[in-house]
């Protein structure tokens, strides 16, 4: 594996369909299966793990908290055109947790995987 | 003629023998670099509550350096490879605000992961630097992970291989 690989963790409810929707609507490829509990894809030089509730990141916290999908912090996707990508993806089925906004570095919008994490996709202002 | 000076800084020349595995990382960086729309850098955006804390908080106790911090409510921060995009939330032009007024929030469970080549003794460190942990059991077949906080609560996993970690095949 290269060693230069930034990875990620998310938490999913159901690997397999994780896997499915980062190679179909994402481009990513897949480095190793072990799913229902794990599995890791790439994009580029991100590694995004795939974690369900039986691996081991899955198992509770000391004070009882179940790791879960969800919430707000998410990877960050660079695309050339932002209205394009939109487009494809709502044809593809994909769920938008909101429309493109306009912010100070560019334009950028928020879907979700089958689990309801958030990935950002992002267009740099002035391209 | 007297001996050259410069002979005892001479290093001996060892014929080793060359690893594919070398030669194949070196080939794959040099295309790479002829096609770095290839070799985008991986970005992670999270929402802190206070990014002056947080800028500190992963400077100090990380690695991180800051890459910028336009404003009082984003910072672009790098370690290695990795991209990591601190956001206040709120209304402001940047503050990442649904349409129907929701704001987003830090915490959850995705994360970034930073490796260490020493798992316990890097616990320790941060440990007595007050770090909080949300998780310091190491657990992990193989490799061994722990979850700590930053200031906002957002969780960073911490990492320490196992041996052949970095040589399985893409």
């Amino acid at each position: 594996m290269d060693p230069n690989l930034v990875s990620v963790r998310y938490m999913v409810d159901d690997v397999d369909a994780a896997l499915a929707f980062y190679m179909t609507h994402l481009g990513f490829k897949p480095l190793s299966n072990a799913a229902p509990a794990f599995a890791d894809i790439t994009r580029g030089n991100l590694r995004l793990l795939l974690s369900g509730r039986t691996s081991s990141a899955g198992r509770p916290m000391p004070d009882g908290r179940q790791p879960g999908p969800g919430g707000w912090n998410r990877i960050h996707l660079i695309v050339s055109d932002i209205g394009s990508e939109v487009e494809r993806l709502r044809g593809e089925g994909v769920k938008f947790r909101n429309d493109v906004v306009k912010g100070p570095g560019g334009s950028q919008v928020l879907i979700e995987d089958p689990s309801g994490n958030p990935i950002e996709l992002f267009q740099p202002a002035g391209q | 003629m007297s001996a050259d000076p410069l002979d005892a800084l001479r290093l001996p020349i060892v014929p080793v023998e060359p690893r594919s595995e070398f030669a194949e990382a070196l080939l794959r960086r040099l295309q790479s670099a002829d096609q770095p729309q290839r070799r985008t850098t991986p970005t992670i955006r999270y929402f802190v509550q206070d990014l002056e804390a947080a800028v500190a908080f992963y400077r100090q106790h990380l690695g991180f350096e800051e890459e910028m911090r336009p404003s009082p409510v984003f910072a672009m921060l790098y370690r290695g490879d990795l991209r990591l995009l601190l956001s206040v939330p709120g209304t402001h032009p940047g503050g990442h605000a649904l349409a129907d007024g929701t704001l987003p929030s830090p915490g959850g469970w995705n994360r970034i992961l930073i490796q260490t080549a020493d798992l316990d003794a890097t616990i320790a460190s941060l440990r007595r630097s007050g770090v909080h942990f949300r998780d310091d059991r190491p657990r992990g077949l193989g490799v061994r992970q722990v979850l700590l906080e930053d200031p906002s609560g957002n969780p960073i996993e911490l990492f320490e291989p196992a041996a052949g970690y970095h040589d399985r095949a893409l």
